[in-house]
């Protein structure tokens, strides 16, 4: 009950989405199914994305490199899959790649100092760079990621196959955010994450190790932008193209701040995302309307605008997002 | 604060790296042994060069497809060559290394090299000039400058028809990239080809929303196949180069590909590119590029050359695997509307 006081406004959101939905369902379950089902598979690299950024600046780094990060992650786990036919290494060597790219940025930033917008752009170009120049065409892996039920879950309506019956990273996705809010907000690690990320000095003071935690931090998120890649190229589709991360890591971004920098958010903002390319997708497919398509495709980007521009105001980043931590200044 | 220049100096140094390479050549004798170069200035002699447009010469795509529509003309008295371009901006200098060798005829590959064709072609007045796939607008273009283009509608006609013929729930999708001229025509002509086999065919159309990524986002051309399939299309049309083959892909993924479940492809025969598609793939919506660019360099080595624009040929690729499960009477009803496409007693406005 407290909980619910305290939350009213998104928990009242929620319950309506969620009746709308069943709603929905019960009026045309077909393309109900359908259009969920494709929010959520485009929502799933956003919110992997998002984590990543959530992760980053509430420990007090800008990542503006999740697009590179995930590019990277793409690319490392299609070749590696080619290379050696094993699907498992590709989901390994992507999750690694991220892992490095994470740490590039930890050590410029965090410990070298680096201006985390350069360091953000510097992993954006070099991961165009890398991928396009190593990248070869006709490679084929063995399979993607295939799509499972979840035992139970996937049997409840609507919610069972948009949810529970896609591949592993769309269902660790929606674990992550979960694990991450509880991470965040009732464990030491998350207490002390956000210190970091408000106050430094003052965690400092209070003998907070900020730099060996913010390092940490941003490798370890790396990890998730190397997964949302590894989504891409490996359960969303089976192929590697040029540039197929195509801006879902600044999407990502403001998927953060219209989230409020918290977990579950992020993931509510992603689905609204999807939900609204599913609606522009469908107007645009079905001819219902004769409105040209540059405009049906502007609703999601226009939608998300005004949504921001609402929350807007009500949102604050982290304190200390963007300044490096320098013990004694 | 301390400063760490090298922080700065490793990445950008990184970068550099990167983006040093120009691009690379290869010599063509078939047999391996490489000839002495001959003088392409002595009339005995007939060089042709061909700049690629980003990518490699074998990518299975629109540049392989142009070198052997050159290889084709290769014998006694003529030479050809072919540069690897790897960035846009080289292409001016790919095509002046060309020039400078005083080769009598070029073939540059691809719509975004039209502007460099042009250029190269007005301070070359006696080289001929062919551009792949890029359309010569008679204000600009210069009178050695060929254009290869390709009716789109037409390729997109036959595909849609054969569609049409085989679609069991009279729902086919087609998933395109950024809307532009081609990829407009190519599904003006799916959807008129479908209408044309099956007139209470429903088309489902999307066009990818955003510019600079609109042929290269897979995963989202993933997502649309996936919900027209749920929405009960059975056949699915990829055109918009990674974003469509991802179209193809997720066809391929589902159950019941190739049995109730087809998919076809765009440009090229992509049995070739896109071997993921192979469980769904029954043919694709193909540009003639080979036959194409070798009909436009025998025009130029005998002279007949005109400049403007040359009107390829378009059609539909093998069937392969599909071959036998293709009955006999669509098959034979296809091939009828492809030569009609052809002769021009059909004509898609």
């Amino acid at each position: 009950m407290e909980w619910f006081l305290r939350n009213k406004v998104w928990a009242t959101t929620a319950l309506l989405v969620l009746v709308a939905a069943y709603a929905f369902y019960f009026v045309n379950s077909n393309i109900a199914v359908s259009m969920f089902s494709y929010a959520w598979f485009l929502a799933v690299p956003l919110v992997l994305g998002a984590m990543v950024g959530v992760i980053g600046e509430r420990s007090g780094v800008v990542n503006i490199g999740i697009e590179g990060q995930m590019l990277v992650g793409a690319f490392a786990a299609f070749f590696a899959a080619a290379a050696t036919q094993s699907v498992i290494i590709g989901v390994i060597a992507g999750a690694l790649s991220g892992i490095a790219m994470g740490a590039f940025l930890a050590f410029t930033t965090v410990k070298g100092q680096l201006d985390q917008i350069i360091a953000g752009v510097v992993i954006n170009i070099v991961a165009t760079g890398i991928t396009s120049f190593y990248y070869e065409s006709g490679k084929t892996i063995p399979r993607g990621l295939p799509n499972f039920d979840v035992p139970l879950l996937s049997k409840i309506p609507l919610i069972g196959p948009v949810f529970f019956s896609d591949g592993p990273i769309a269902l660790f996705a929606l674990v992550i955010a979960l694990v991450l809010h509880v991470l965040l907000f009732k464990t030491r690690w998350g207490l002390r994450t956000r210190a970091v990320g408000e106050y430094p000095s003052a965690a400092d003071t209070a003998g907070i190790n900020v730099v060996g935690l913010r390092l940490f931090n941003v490798t370890v998120a790396g990890t998730l932008a190397g997964i949302a890649g590894t989504y891409l190229s490996m359960e969303a589709t089976s192929t590697f193209e040029r540039d197929m991360s195509a801006g879902r890591g600044f999407l990502a971004l403001a998927i953060l701040i219209f989230g409020a920098w918290r977990p579950m958010r992020a993931l509510a903002a992603a689905l609204f995302f999807g939900f609204m390319s599913a609606s522009a997708s469908q107007l645009q497919a079905s001819n219902v309307v004769d409105i040209p398509q540059q405009f049906i495709n502007l609703l999601p980007y226009v939608l998300t605008l005004v949504v921001l521009a609402a929350a807007a105001g009500r949102v604050r980043a982290p304190g200390a997002v963007g300044q490096p931590f320098v013990k004694g200044d | 604060m301390k400063a760490k220049p090298f922080l700065v100096a490793a990445p950008a140094a990184l970068a550099l790296v990167l983006a040093g390479c120009g691009g690379s050549t290869g010599d063509t004798s078939s047999d391996g042994s490489s000839a002495a170069p001959k003088d392409c200035s002595s009339a005995d002699v007939f060089c042709i060069g061909l700049v690629t447009d980003k990518g490699t010469i074998d990518d299975k795509s629109f540049n392989q497809a142009a070198w052997e529509g050159v290889k084709a003309l290769e014998g006694e008295g003529v030479q050809t060559k072919y540069i690897e371009t790897k960035d846009s901006k080289d292409y001016p200098a790919n095509i002046k290394q060309f020039t400078d060798q005083k080769y009598d005829s070029i073939v540059t590959v691809g719509f975004l090299m039209g502007e460099a064709t042009v250029t190269a072609a007005k301070a070359n007045p006696t080289v001929k000039f062919i551009g792949v796939d890029q359309f010569q607008d008679a204000a600009k273009t210069a009178p050695n400058v060929t254009g290869l283009i390709f009716p789109e509608a037409n390729a997109g006609y036959a595909a849609g028809y054969l569609a049409g013929l085989m679609t069991k729930t009279s729902k086919i999708g087609i998933v395109l990239g950024e809307e532009i001229p081609p990829t407009q025509m190519y599904a003006k002509g799916y959807e008129l080809g479908s209408k044309a086999a099956n007139p209470k065919i429903s088309v489902a159309k999307v066009y990818h929303p955003a510019g600079p990524n609109a042929f290269s986002d897979s995963p989202w051309g993933a997502g649309e196949a996936k919900k027209m399939l749920a929405q009960g299309a059975d056949i699915i049309f990829g055109a918009g180069g990674g974003t469509g083959n991802g179209a193809l892909g997720e066809v391929a993924k589902s159950s019941g590909a190739g049995t109730s479940l087809f998919c076809i492809g765009v440009d090229v025969d992509q049995w070739e590119t896109v071997p993921e598609a192979h469980p769904c793939l029954v043919t694709s919506a193909e540009k003639k590029l080979v036959d194409g660019t070798t009909e436009l360099l025998k025009q130029a080595k005998d002279g007949s050359i005109k400049g403007g624009n040359f009107l390829g040929k378009t059609g539909l690729s093998e069937y392969h695997d599909f071959d036998s499960k293709i009955p006999a009477d669509v098959k034979t009803k296809v091939e009828d509307v492809i030569k009609k496409l052809e002769d021009g007693s059909l004509k898609v406005a």
